[in-house]
């Protein structure tokens, strides 16, 4: 039996790669600059890479025996308790709301306010929010060809740009292995796994391939694509520009595009920012309202949000509340201009997440022995409990170096707990109370019919 | 465990009630899919395709299916007479779909439009 639809490999690693494509990559690329000495960054994102690849390897064994679009809700279920699975869900969708939606809407905006300095900033957010919530609601995804041919060419620009600058200033690594103190190179790697923040929101897809191992081998490869890519663009951009005048811009990528090839180089990267921004919203807006859906049809969430377009059989109530979510979060973001501390919440919460996968084959391959696994990692235990124990310190980097950063996390989950534990409950009762009495409509079967079956 | 006569039958139920539902079938013409129920612990196959708005049922599995709604028996039948949501199984993983995430959201809203919460 073969499914009409099936996914190539090639759309699952566009697929992988385009969900971590976003402008606000390029204020991480920079902040991890800015940690280390000289041109080393290419240094502290290759180990960001490599240390997503142990992560990957997690989710490709979890989506592998549980494949399932439900992703971590269904793994950390099945692992922990419905509470923790819960709490985490809610409290990943709401920091990478938060920081996605704040820090990208920040870099955008300044990109076209370099463009076209005559429209306001929060107009474009506007806009593009505007764009991206039609097309929600219409039920449109970039999807397939467009998204092979979106990503690709994000990838393509990003890696040119990078050689171009490196050749324009013939460039030559200066103590290649020199990066300065172990402080700064985890607080790098810290920051730098932002760069690879949605990489397995393609698990999702587990459902739509005939081979569960299509899944990690295009999680793989895009992760690889992708190191190489920022490797290359971030010592293009720091051997172009002084790193001062990087870290205080809000769209380095344009300030360095503009060095590289002057007018077209800012309209090119322009291009790619718009790109990239638009697949970033649109992406995170379809997995967060089909997520706000689902919760609202288990008595999660409200039940407004269940509500399913007649016309176009989409979460219309979801996608519009996080239209003005959306709003909300840029309007605060550009006011406040703190959009790096969005970039660090939402690393330090990726960063949570995959130590808890790592966590979750450990307590899988305990609770479930015999269930199959097409995709086993080797080494018994290692790989998990590597992939929780480096994530855990990548975590704590981020919140020892920004102490408000732990604080909002933590007022966060405080938020998500009492949420699970009241809010919750209380809607489940709500429902139980106002559903009309049980009626089975399935027929009892008699002890002598259900002999009869076996006899 | 339900038998495969069960799930037969509620599968009948859910198609029935299904094309008695106008607007439902007027919401479905464009949308022609070819739907295989399969049960994990019965030898039980069942093909449900929507053409023109229109549900049909066969005994079997086709060959080139859009969808794959696959769980024990127990839960199959339990789904589609309408006893329990589709959710609340695939969320602890006893029920699985194989095919697009939008086509999942349209078959279980057709499931919440038949038979309520």
């Amino acid at each position: 039996m073969q499914l009409k639809r099936v996914l190539t490999l090639r759309t699952v690693v566009a697929t992988s790669a385009g969900l971590t494509l976003a402008s606000s990559s390029f204020i991480a690329a920079v902040q991890v600059a800015g940690f280390l000495l000289g041109d080393t960054a290419w240094i502290a994102i290759l180990v960001g890479g490599v240390f997503c690849f142990l992560a990957a390897a997690c989710f490709s064994e979890l989506n592998g025996l549980l494949p399932t679009a439900a992703g971590i809700r269904l793994y950390f279920r099945r692992a922990f308790n419905d509470q923790v699975s819960l709490t985490i869900s809610i409290l990943y969708m709401l920091i990478v709301i938060i920081g996605v939606v704040g820090a990208e809407s920040c870099v955008i905006s300044s990109v076209l306010n370099e463009a076209f300095p005559a429209v306001p900033s929060y107009a474009w957010i506007v806009l593009m929010l505007l764009a991206v919530t039609g097309m929600n609601i219409r039920g449109v995804k970039i999807t397939g060809i467009f998204q092979d041919v979106i990503t690709y060419g994000l990838i393509t620009s990003i890696i040119f740009f990078g050689l171009i600058a490196l050749y324009k200033v013939n460039f030559q690594l200066n103590a290649p292995l020199a990066p300065g103190s172990a402080s700064g190179i985890i607080n790098a790697v810290a920051i730098g796994v932002f760069l690879f923040v949605g990489f397995e929101w393609v698990t999702p897809l587990a459902e739509e391939v005939t081979q569960i191992k299509q899944i990690s081998r295009g999680m793989m490869i895009a992760l690889g694509i992708l190191s190489v890519a920022y490797a290359l663009f971030t010592v293009g951009m720091t051997a172009v520009l002084p790193k001062e005048t990087l870290v205080h811009s809000a769209s380095p990528q344009v300030v360095f595009a503009r060095a590289v090839l002057g007018d077209a180089g800012v309209l090119w990267m322009t291009t790619v920012s718009l790109a990239a921004t638009i697949t970033t919203f649109n992406a995170g807006m379809i997995s967060v309202s089909r997520f706000m859906y689902a919760s609202a049809r288990e008595h999660v969430l409200p039940a407004v949000f269940k509500k399913v377009s007649i016309r176009f059989f989409t979460p219309w109530a979801a996608i519009v509340t996080l239209f003005f979510i959306g709003l909300v979060v840029a309007g605060v973001t550009l006011f406040t201009q703190r959009y790096v501390m969005l970039v660090e919440l939402a690393a330090a919460m990726e960063s949570i997440v995959y130590a808890l996968t790592g966590l979750a084959v450990i307590s899988l391959r305990r609770r479930l022995p015999d269930q199959p696994r097409p995709y086993l990692i080797k080494g018994g235990y290692l790989v998990p409990a590597l992939t929780t124990i480096v994530f855990t310190i990548l975590a704590a980097a981020v919140f020892t170096s920004n102490l408000w950063v732990l604080i909002y996390m933590a007022v966060a989950f405080l938020i998500c707990l009492v949420y699970v534990n009241t809010t919750v409950p209380y809607l489940r009762k709500k429902y139980q109370a106002g559903k009309p009495a049980a009626k089975r409509r399935r027929p009892v079967r008699t002890a002598k019919e259900v002999e009869g079956k076996y006899e | 465990m339900a038998t495969h006569e069960e799930i037969t039958d509620s599968l009948k139920v859910f198609t029935d009630n299904y094309n008695k539902n106008e607007r439902l079938k007027i919401m479905n013409r464009d949308w022609d899919r070819v739907v295989v129920v399969k049960a994990t612990d019965v030898e039980s196959r069942h093909t449900m395709t929507l053409k023109d708005g229109v549900v049909s049922l066969k005994e079997g599995a086709s060959d080139n299916p859009d969808l794959t709604v696959i769980s024990d028996s127990e839960t199959l039948a339990d789904i589609f007479y309408g006893d329990i949501t589709p959710t609340e199984p695939y969320n602890n993983g006893t029920l699985r779909v194989m095919g697009s995430e939008d086509d999942l959201i349209r078959l279980d809203f057709i499931s919440l439009l038949i038979w309520g919460e």
